[in-house]
């Protein structure tokens, strides 16, 4: 319990810091708070998706159904903090570009993701049986892995785009972004980790127990 | 009022309920767990 008012009182504190004690980004301005909200919700996506990747892989070399948890409770919120990160970007686009969606390709290749990984939860709601969906759904994963990075790093770097995050390492390039910037923002990734992890413990210990309860229901006569 | 009062201050709103919703949840399957 002290662990989850800590992770409570971490983050309201380093909102309120972003908000209140850190100053604006030369050329971002007030939109500069939106940093606190958005890069940690796209990184904790990347995040969640290796995650998935990783279990749905081990999954396929050990045949541990618990492995299939961890990667269905990462694909899971992997897709939850990627609207996430859309929406607070979509909100930062209209304050910076005049439009809520302009098909920048940062805002197309999420949405590409986003599909990818919409259709991993549809494949496992659509297949009974156990170990057939945590295999069909492992298999599917780790080849759906394989377009993460291209995705997020590789494909917007090949287009022009009107996406800061050029802006961002220069202004903040490890020196030159003001330090009370970086601990903010480093505080609120600290954070939103910590978030996933609790959130991702939770959905596995859920689908254990829906597990369990099933496995009751069966051997009642 | 300061626009950034205001996003910062649903912006700890929606953590607020986030965190209680997730403390409910946790609670809800320690219970589970136990019978």
């Amino acid at each position: 319990m002290l662990a989850r008012l800590l992770l409570f009182l971490w983050m309201a504190l380093a909102l309120a810091a972003g908000f209140l004690w850190a100053p604006a980004v030369v050329g971002l301005e007030e939109t500069t708070r939106v940093l606190y909200l958005h890069i940690p919700s796209a990184w904790i996506a990347v995040l969640a998706l290796t995650w998935s990747a990783v279990h749905s892989a081990l999954y396929l070399r050990t045949r541990r159904i618990g492995h299939d948890d961890h990667a269905a409770a990462g694909a899971g919120l992997g897709v939850l903090f990627c609207i996430a990160a859309t929406v607070s970007g979509s909100v930062w686009a209209r304050a910076r570009w005049g439009a809520w969606w302009n098909w920048d390709p940062r805002e197309t290749t999420i949405v590409l993701l986003l599909l990818v990984y919409g259709a991993y939860l549809a494949l496992r709601g659509a297949i009974e049986g156990e170990e057939r969906r945590a295999r069909l759904a492992a298999v599917y994963a780790v080849l759906a892995f394989a377009t993460v990075p291209f995705l997020v790093f590789v494909v917007p770097r090949l287009y022009d785009t009107l996406h800061p995050s050029p802006i961002v390492p220069q202004a903040g390039g490890a020196g030159t972004m003001h330090p009370r910037v970086w601990i903010c923002f480093l505080a609120a990734l600290a954070g939103f980790t910590g978030l996933f992890f609790w959130m991702e413990s939770l959905d596995v210990r859920l689908r254990r127990r829906e597990r369990s309860a099933a496995a009751e229901r069966a051997a009642r006569p | 009022m300061d626009g950034n009062l205001v996003v910062l201050g649903v912006s700890l709103l929606v953590w607020g309920l986030l965190f209680l919703y997730l403390l409910r949840l946790e609670r809800r399957i320690r219970d589970l767990e136990k019978r």
